[in-house]
């Protein structure tokens, strides 16, 4: 390193520690305390309460949670829907267990099952006879959504999952087809 | 005939310096060296590649065209490469024409996550495909038999499932039909595969063109763990991958084992797995109450009545063990019995196998391994029909005689799988193989000895053998029911100068799957654990007397059935009725529904513990699954009535009951779970083998070849004998998958008996023998048959032959009655 640093220099020395370019002269302000510290904690607080007064005139930003809910993104992660085909009421989902593969939080099970042609589920050879997340798992990466070739599973705006019993955050088939109560609202453009 | 043994030569594959024997295939070469050359077609257990797919071609320095690495045999120097930009044009082409007419419906594909075209595609296809055309359609699945189903769409025409069918399986009913891009597997007629081992398709077709029903959509690869254990349903005791999904069994899949199965399974054990979820299982101790009701109780009290009926009948106990009753638990078996009880009446197996003979054929140098069979000069098949007994056996013989021209001889009682593929047959009459074998031994030792009716089939059979250069005979436990049989056994084994040369030997067929350990680890009348000297008792046939009149008075049961697949049924009916009987079994069977105790038993994914393959193989059976709640081991159980008894047992885990079960055996002695670890061993391979088999005991006589084997009893008269068929038996009952396979009870009978007689095929008739038992079969005439006596199945369901045999198999003639007026049969 040393001799790196001494390249340029003529009169190199074996000493690199007495070498000029070695010495590092650090710039210290004024000592804590006394008038000069004093006066420095003041216009400190004082930028600060500057920025405080300004936001007081534009009122208060508080959500009344839960009567008001914060809006989000379109594109925001929450909780999964499974879809059904508008037009002939079939599951998408035909129980491939891609979403499974992909979760990295290991929180989705598939059991997939053959469809009955007279009385089928989904469109395809298979469906999912169990399809269940736990969401007490899930980091809701949205990875399942990529997975899905068939577009059958989305992340849905819904943030509000909190329970009284972790078995009750394992979301089964139907409550994942059901349609569920949108009750987080969504931003507006340019909010 | 040995094995050739190749020379070593050097090739170089993308620049790696590659040493592998002169002619083998590139592909495996590389392989070696761990080059990766992708394959569709190309299998070795299949045999000769066919080249079929082109997925593997590679370039060869010297040769202006690309070559399949598959079918191109390795010379000496030769350059190849395989990652040059022609070799990439070539393989992006083929995978861009193989799924021009693949649906790529991996999402709703059983295949999907363990598929070679995904894995291919992904790694050596173009990425994108520039077809827009309208694909090939075909009807979505259609059944290929009752277990697999068959998406003709999907299939890459690798030709592998019709090469199992031609030749491995040789059941020639695969076939691609159509041409073009209409070809389809299929087979003739739209008739469905019938084939005892046609799952082994489903493991080899690379895509998801077949699948079978029992697995169907249950599960990804990535939901499920693999666990290894082996098929203990018969003694080909195959080893096995289970799927296992939520601590259940959902699929078994062949685990490669070269020297023992050969990487195939047979349906039995593919789709057995299915009875281990049975409703009807017995997973609790039963007791039989005073209205014949099996009713469950605790395990306290199922130990201490189980010991209160053995104390209390002392050395008048007999134990029978039988399945897949481990070598620890068979060991247990025999100290409760010997040290807990001073008795003796102990035996495994179905016919009254001698200790002294035992020891003498346990002799290394007389015992072949499975792997002689693929190079012997001839195969001698004695007594036993391997495709219904040992399937995997004749899947071995069969490829011996395709592959390495073997010269297969036959000599049984009734006609087997083999018989077509045999280069020479004989038939003796049922209870005349003694007579057979001593005239086939003096035949081959001088030509032109025997005389008879079977002199002309016997001088061909000595044809076949004399002189032939390693013989491998394979024979059935059947022998042991004919004393003289075995000496005459022996003394073919020294004409045909077996005890000289590695690669020959003799394999018994037992009829339990452990049959071979569970005799080495005590379970036989005068030989206790590594077959050393024990006081002398009863043997199997002797137990169905004596508990009929009263000298034994409990008998143990290990995962036996005796009513159903011991000679002389109708007997051991009524010797259990007459005894206690406690029965270590899985279900209730003709046996365990005599049981006044039932003590429920685990099954090879449950259970730990070795087992022996007739080569002299032991094998680890590991416990994968978690038995049927509260189940204890059933090593668990024995020890505790041992302990209960004052046996000393010194161990207190499964690896310490393995220990002392080794340390006690002379034969095993020095063997280590971690030798057994993936392949098993053979103790014989281990070193001073030949010193560790206890000397002989009784010497079996010579028998004299006297009784001209043809001659019947009475002219006329025919003789009962039985066969074996695969699925005649408690495992097909008890699979939902399998039950279609359960046969209907058949007399086998020979042209002129039926026409003397006056039968047709398919017609009903009712056979009696003995003293009034009459079973009810259909007629099936046969060709290959000896006149003179006629077959029905052992173990069948409905009309068990077993029931009409006598405790002598082939001592009975037997009266036959059609049922249905003749026009009016059917014809099967
Ligand atoms: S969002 Fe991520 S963690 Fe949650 S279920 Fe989907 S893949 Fe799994
Ligand atoms: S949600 Fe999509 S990825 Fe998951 S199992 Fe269903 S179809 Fe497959
Ligand atoms: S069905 Fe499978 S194994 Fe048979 S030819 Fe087609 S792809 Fe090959
Ligand atoms: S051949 Fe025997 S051991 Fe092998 S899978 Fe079949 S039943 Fe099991
Ligand atoms: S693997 Fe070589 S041609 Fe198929």
């Amino acid at each position: 390193m040393h001799a790196k640093l001494n390249q340029d220099k003529t009169d190199w020395s074996p000493f690199p520690y007495l070498q000029e370019a070695d010495v590092i002269s650090v710039q210290r302000g004024p000592e804590a305390g006394g008038a000069a510290g004093g006066w420095r904690a003041l216009r400190e607080t004082m930028r600060g309460m500057k920025t405080t007064f300004a936001r007081l005139v534009e009122g208060p930003v508080t959500l009344q949670y839960p009567e008001e809910k914060t809006a989000v993104y379109p594109r925001f992660r929450g909780r999964h829907k499974l879809h059904r085909f508008t037009d002939t009421g079939l599951e998408k989902c035909v129980g491939c267990s891609l979403c499974a593969a992909a979760c990295p939080a290991d929180c989705i099970r598939v059991v997939a099952r053959e469809n009955d042609p007279d009385d089928r589920v989904s469109a395809g050879e298979r469906y999912a006879e169990v399809y269940e997340i736990n969401l007490a798992r899930c980091i809701f990466c949205g990875y399942c959504e990529i997975a899905c070739p068939f577009d059958a599973i989305t992340m849905g705006h819904d943030y509000e999952m909190a329970d009284y019993n972790r078995a009750d955050l394992i979301f089964t088939k139907e409550m994942l087809l059901a349609e569920p109560i949108e009750r987080a609202p969504l931003k507006r453009e340019g909010e | 005939m040995v094995e050739p043994i190749r020379e070593l030569v050097t090739i170089t594959v993308d620049g790696r310096e590659i040493t592998a024997p002169e002619g083998q295939m590139l592909h495996d070469a590389a392989k070696s060296g761990d080059v990766e050359i992708p394959v569709f077609c190309y299998e070795p257990k299949l045999g000769e590649p066919v080249g079929a797919c082109r997925m593997c071609l590679v370039e060869i320095e010297g040769i202006p065209k690309l070559q399949t690495s598959c079918s191109t045999p390795i010379r000496d120097g030769m350059v190849v490469h395989t990652k040059t930009d022609q070799v990439k044009e070539a393989q992006n082409a083929v995978v861009e024409f193989l799924l021009v007419n693949h649906p790529l419906d991996c999402p709703v594909c059983d295949k999907g996550g363990e598929c070679p075209l995904q894995d291919i595609s992904m790694g050596w296809g173009p990425g994108k495909s520039r077809f827009t055309d309208v694909k090939r359609h075909f009807q979505k699945p259609i059944e290929l038999s009752p277990l697999i189903a068959l998406d003709r769409e999907r299939c890459i025409l690798c030709y592998r499932c019709v090469r199992f069918s031609q030749e491995v399986a040789e059941d020639e009913q695969l076939q691609l039909l159509e041409r073009g891009d209409r070809t389809f597997v299929g087979t003739f007629d739209d008739r469905p595969y019938d084939d005892p081992y046609h799952g082994n398709v489903i493991e080899l077709c690379p895509v998801g063109a077949l699948t079978t029903y029992t697995y169907r959509f249950r599960a990804r690869p990535w939901d499920i763990e693999d666990a290894g254990s082996v098929c203990t349903l018969c003694s080909s005791q195959c080893n096995v991958k289970f799927s296992i999904r939520d601590e259940e069994v959902l699929r078994v899949l062949a685990r490669d084992n070269e020297d023992v199965d050969d990487g195939w399974l047979c349906d039995k054990g593919r789709f057995g797995f299915q009875s281990f979820g049975s409703e009807d299982r017995i997973t609790q101790p039963m007791l039989r109450g005073g209205d014949g009701e099996l009713s469950p109780i605790s395990w306290d009290d199922a130990l201490s009545r189980v010991t209160k009926a053995l104390k209390s009948s002392g050395e008048k106990t007999a134990v029978l063990a039988g399945g897949g009753t481990s070598n620890e638990e068979g060991w247990l078996l025999g100290r409760v019995l010997r040290e807990g009880l001073a008795g003796n009446a102990i035996d495994s197996g179905a016919h009254p196998a001698d200790a002294g003979a035992v020891r003498g054929l346990s002799n290394p140098a007389l015992t072949a391994r499975m792997r002689d069979i693929d190079h012997a000069g001839a195969v001698l098949v004695l007594g036993a029909d391997p495709r219904n007994e040992m399937p995997i056996c004749d899947l071995r013989i069969r490829k011996g005689v395709r592959r390495n021209g073997v010269r297969l001889a036959v000599a049984t009682d009734s006609p087997t799988a083999l018989d077509r593929r045999a280069h020479a047959v004989g038939r003796y009459l049922p209870g005349a193989a003694a007579g057979f074998i001593s005239q086939l031994a003096g035949e081959i030792r001088s030509e032109g000895s025997s005389s008879g009716p079977d002199a002309e089939a016997v001088a061909a059979l000595a044809t076949e053998l004399r002189g032939a250069e390693d013989v491998v005979v394979v024979w059935g436990e059947e022998l042991w029911s004919e004393p003289r049989a075995i000496s005459a056994l022996m003394d073919l084994a020294t004409v045909l100068g077996i005890e000289g040369t590695e690669t020959s030997g003799l394999i018994e067929i037992p009829t339990e799957a452990n049959g071979r350990g569970l005799r080495e680890v005590g379970c036989l009348p005068g030989a206790s654990a590594g077959l050393a000297e024990a006081p002398a008792g009863p043997g199997v046939s002797e137990f169905c007397e004596k508990l009929r009149d009263g000298s034994l008075e409990t008998i143990l049961l290990a995962d036996s059935d005796p009513v159903r697949t011991h000679p002389d049924g109708e007997g051991w009916k009524q010797a259990l009725g007459n005894a206690f009987v406690i029965a270590i079994s899985s279900f209730e069977t003709p046996s365990a529904s005599l049981a006044n105790l039932v003590i429920p038993a685990e099954n090879f994914s449950e259970k730990e513990g070795t087992i022996t393959h007739p080569e002299g193989r032991l094998q680890r059976v590991r416990r994968n699954v978690p038995p049927p709640d509260g189940l204890l081991p059933t090593w668990n159980f024995l020890a505790a009535v041992a302990t209960e008894l004052g046996v000393d047992c010194g161990f207190s885990d499964q690896p310490g009951l393995f220990t002392a079960m080794t340390s006690s055996n002379g034969l095993y002695q020095g063997i280590t779970e971690e030798d057994l670890a993936g392949q098993g061993v053979r103790w014989q391979d281990r070193e001073g083998a030949a010193g560790r088999v206890p000397a002989g005991g009784a010497t079996p006589q010579m028998a004299a070849p006297t009784s001209a084997p043809g001659s019947a009893g009475a002219p006329d008269s025919i003789r009962l004998g039985t066969r074996r068929d695969l699925w005649a038996a408690e495992v097909a009952e008890r699979s939902p998958a399998l039950e279609f396979l359960v046969p209907m009870q058949s007399l086998e009978i020979s042209i002129p008996d039926a026409e003397r007689l006056g039968l047709k095929q398919g017609q009903a008739v009712e056979v009696s023998a003995g003293d009034g038992a009459s079973v009810e079969a259909k007629v099936a005439i046969r060709e290959a048959m000896i006149p003179g006596a006629a077959f029905l199945i052992c173990g069948a369901r409905d009309g068990n032959g077993n029931l009409l045999t006598g405790a002598v198999p082939g001592s009975r003639t037997i009266r036959i009655e059609v049922a249905t007026p003749v026009g009016q049969t059917e014809n099967t």
